[in-house]
């Protein structure tokens, strides 16, 4: 359950096991506002009443502010990658980028014009050339894990590798 | 559930699901998009699993639809009380429609989606020390 900290991240991480796990992945986008009046916002305001201030001052804002996650998940393997934005200018970003991804997804010949795309392409190929069956198997668990505990950072698995050389 | 809906009453209904939401001042939109792998309508050349090779799925003879979901599904009403009658859509797009599909879906959230903090302007203006030059500036 690792936030990354770009879309850029997000949608490289999120390509790469959509062509690992086409089938199987799936993407979701919540928009959510927040429910001001449930407990969870309550707290702080009532901790600073015990404190002894005044009792409006620290309300919660009166306008909830939204937020939205992306979240791709693939159950097979139990890879989570998210991130999380609350700038409407991402939105476009943001969709754009889910078009790209269902591409993948369509199983569609992505399009030559970001070099995320072409990387990706060589990935692709290179694992389907290299490694036997039994390699396979244990392989894309293993890229998952590490992906999602490495999460922003050099998040790279054995796959990634592979494109690069 | 209902059936798939097509793409325009999908984005009709979607549009009022965000707005819906929006108006309420609270709440969460769930959208989902996955590849749609199975055909209610008797599917002829569903995928089928090989178990040894785990790699099965990654090169189908031919492009995938997508299906894309959207629900209200775990909002709460103002007194918390569970969402009884949530809303579930779900339409099918076809290969040859993704980009369009993602185009308009685009200005569906764009134009839906106003709780999210939005670009703010005044201040840049200020320091440069110039008067309004309209609010669709740069």
């Amino acid at each position: 359950m690792v936030y990354l900290d770009t879309i850029e991240e997000w949608h490289r991480q999120s390509a790469l096991l959509l062509q690992a796990r086409p089938t199987t992945a799936r993407i979701t986008t919540k928009y959510k506002i927040p429910n001001l009046a449930t407990p969870k916002y309550q707290k702080p305001r009532k901790r600073k009443r015990e404190d002894g201030a005044e009792e409006k001052d620290a309300a919660a804002p009166k306008v909830p502010k939204a937020w939205l996650v992306l979240k791709t998940y693939d159950p097979a393997s139990g890879v989570v990658l998210k991130f999380k934005t609350d700038r409407q200018a991402d939105v476009g970003r943001l969709i754009t980028g889910l078009g790209r991804l269902g591409r993948h997804m369509a199983a569609l010949p992505a399009k030559a014009e970001a070099p995320i795309d072409t990387i990706m392409d060589d990935a692709t190929t290179t694992m389907e050339a290299s490694a036997g069956p039994a390699a396979k198997q244990s392989a894309p668990a293993e890229t998952k894990q590490q992906q999602q505990t490495a999460g922003g950072g050099g998040g790279g698995g054995k796959k990634k590798k592979k494109g690069k050389k | 559930m209902a059936g798939h809906l097509s793409a325009d009453d999908f984005f009709t209904q979607l549009a009022s699901l965000i707005e819906k939401t929006q108006h309420k001042g609270h709440g969460s939109v769930h959208l989902t998009q996955k590849r749609l792998t199975f055909d209610a309508n008797a599917a002829p050349a569903a995928p089928q699993k090989v178990a040894d090779d785990p790699l099965w799925d990654l090169q189908p003879p031919n492009p995938l639809p997508l299906i894309v979901r959207a629900t209200d599904g775990k909002s709460q009403s103002k007194d918390r009380v569970k969402n009884k009658d949530k809303v579930k859509l779900s339409t099918i797009v076809q290969p040859d429609d993704v980009e369009a599909f993602f185009g308009r879906y685009a200005e569906v959230c764009k134009a839906g989606m106003q709780s999210l903090k939005k670009r703010d302007r005044s201040k840049r203006k200020k320091d440069k020390g110039k008067k309004k030059k309209g609010p669709g500036g740069a």
